[in-house]
Order: C-alpha cells, then structure tokens, then sequence
C-alpha cells in the first residue's frame, strides 16, 4: 500500500504533463493566417441583415439565437445545482467537529456531535451605507447596457451581470433585514423563471408566425427590435439567476 | 509567438493550480484561470485580424473578426457557471467534513462511510 501510495503522486504528473504537452501543442505549432472570409461577410453584410450595429450582438442574438438558448440552459442549471447544494447544506458553519482518531480507532459517542454557529457575517457601516447607495445607480447603469446593446458594446449577458453586481449591492445595503425588495430570493427565482419563459416563447413567436425557430416573427422587417427584445429578456434572466446564486452564497436567501 | 506563449504559461498555471494545490478553493482559482486563458487565447487570435472594434459606426472599417467574441461571450457565462457550482460543491464538502482540503476529505468521508 505505500509503495503504491508512492508511486501515484508520481504517474499522476507525469500524466499530467503529458496532458498538457497535447493541449498546449497546437499552440506554438501550427502558425497560418486567420481566416478573413466570415469577418469580411459580417462586415458588408451584417448591419443590414441584422440591423445590430454591435456584431458580436448580431451573431449571438441574430443568426445563431438558438445557440444562445442552450446557454441560458447551461445557466439555469448550474444556478438551479448551487442554489440545490447551498440550501441543502444550510447556511450555519459547523465547527470543532471532532473525528476519530486517524488508526481508526472510532470510540463513538455523543462528543462527536458537531457544534454549530451561524455563519459570521462581515459587515460593517460603511459597506452597508456605500452599496445601499450605490446600488440603485448600478441598476441603472446595467439596464442602460442591456438595451443599448445592439449599438455599443454591451448586450443581455454583460447587462445582466451588471444588474447582478446591482442586486449584491442592494443585498449588502439593507441592513441586515435579509432579503427586502429586488434582492429578495423569491423574487429574483420569479424573475428567472419567467425571464426564462419568456425566452422560450419568444422562439416559439417566430415558429407561430412561419419565419422559423427563434426567427424574427415579422418577416420582411428589420429584425432590430427583436434583437432588443432578447437582450432585454436575457439580461432580466442572467441577471436574476446570478444574483439570486450570489444572494444565496451571502446566506441571505430563504428558499421560499 | 511570444504572445501565444505567455497565454499557455497562464493556461499551465491554473493546471498547476488545479492539480498541484490541495485546498479545494485554490482548485476552483486554478479553473477561473485556465478558463480565463483560453478567453484570452480567443479575442487575441481573433484580435489579430483587424484594428478596430466590431461596432459598425458609420466610417469604421477593418474590424476585428467578431466571431470568437460572440463564443468567448458564451465561454465567459458558462466559465462563471462552473466556477459557481464548483464553490457550492466545495461547501458542501467543507460543511460535510470541516476542511476544506482534498485528502482530510477523503480521509473524513471514508471514515464515515466504516
């Protein structure tokens, strides 16, 4: 057992250097030209065809929408796992647990019983009155770069981070009443939901109306105001999911 | 050259951090890292295609390709996704066993299950 206990640590790297090695290969061997082509087309085409001057907004919104929805999936899930593991833990900190001795030597007992306190929360005045302040102005600002993301830099995703570093904020500013307004879990897993919901139905608008999955639903017409619609829904959605998982981890939430 | 490079030393950083480090902690860090690096790997390769950004304001010509930007876009949620359910699994393990370090854990959680 120990010498194979030694030898392991000793395969593993050697294994994960090889590993490595294969990744980081390509890196430095192959050197040719990026491909111009699909740049190129967006360039003389894409305003046109999308109506986003933002292109990266005309790719993820526009032609390849229904990418986007399996992102917001991925999203959805992996909140819906954390918020999963963080309610079923608890948000109390066990301390002094006290375990068997390590031969094994297991002598039972009721002193095994772990302690528990509630979590230590590091507040002081000056956190709270700063992100209760600044919270409402990063709101603002956030909304300002989900809606204007078809013409600058910006778009749902990075607005609704935006808004989420807005709701931490207006979480860490209310003095200690947990979960009052916005910041509030069962709001913010309404809000994603329906954020969600409304995503869905917006694909399904376009199949109803014969222009195809996640399509602009009036055929002919720029599809702008579409694109400003999914960035909207998905900067609500983003939003919500993670400041409802950062709501979570300040063990603030009530999993109502 | 150089520049691709220094992307795979931040990439073999994390690796470091990932495999080398026992605390469960440093491990999620050593993740955000090499996520990171591959975000960066992405905008650069894609950065050397043009000069200017991909927002078609009248008079701006010869973009970068906007492509990798859109995939980086949705690399950087999914990133934020693993990193997040990497910390609530790493809690959980903290609250099942009191540490936060891999072989305690092991230890602890084969004593349990004796």
């Amino acid at each position: 057992m120990n010498a194979q206990a030694k030898r392991a640590p000793v395969a593993a790297a050697v294994l994960s250097i090889l590993v490595a090695a294969a990744i980081l290969w390509p890196l430095v061997a192959f050197d040719g030209p990026w491909p111009r082509e699909l740049g190129a087309y967006l360039e003389s085409r894409g305003l046109e065809e999308s109506g986003a001057r933002n292109l990266v907004s005309a790719i993820y919104l526009g032609y390849r929408a229904y990418d986007t929805l399996g992102e917001t999936i991925v999203l959805l899930v992996a909140v819906s796992g954390a918020i999963g593991m963080i309610a079923a833990a608890g948000t109390t900190l066990a301390i002094d647990y006290s375990y068997p001795a390590k031969d094994g030597a297991v002598d039972g007992g009721e002193a095994e019983k772990p302690i528990r306190r509630k979590a230590k929360k590091n507040r002081t005045d000056l956190i709270e009155v700063v992100t209760g302040k600044l919270g409402p102005v990063v709101l603002l600002f956030g909304f300002y770069v989900m809606l204007f993301g078809h013409v600058s830099p910006g778009g749902g995703f990075q607005g609704g981070v935006v808004v989420a570093s807005g709701i931490v904020f207006l979480a860490l500013g209310s003095k200690g009443k947990p979960g009052g307004g916005l910041s509030s879990a069962s709001t913010l897993a309404k809000l994603e939901a329906a954020g969600f919901a409304a995503l869905i139905a917006g694909g399904f608008l376009g199949l109803a109306s014969g222009t195809g999955f996640f399509a602009p639903p009036l055929a002919g017409t720029s599809p702008l105001g579409f694109i400003i619609a999914l960035n909207t829904v998905i900067g609500l959605k983003v939003g919500a999911g993670i400041g409802f998982l950062c709501v979570a981890m300040l063990g603030e939430a009530d999993y109502d | 050259m150089i520049d691709r490079i220094i992307v795979g030393l931040i990439f073999l950083v994390g690796l470091w951090g990932l495999i080398g480090k026992r605390n469960l902690i440093k491990k999620v860090f050593g993740l955000s890292i090499i996520n990171a690096a591959v975000v960066i790997l992405f905008i650069m390769e894609g950065g050397k295609a043009g000069s200017s950004a991909p927002i078609l304001e009248p008079g701006v010509r010869d973009i970068v390709d906007p492509v990798p930007q859109a995939l980086m876009l949705t690399a950087i949620v999914i990133g934020v996704c693993v990193t997040a359910l990497a910390l609530a699994m790493a809690y959980r393990l903290y609250k099942a066993t009191g540490s936060f370090d891999i072989d305690e854990v092991r230890e602890r959680l084969d004593d349990g299950h004796r």
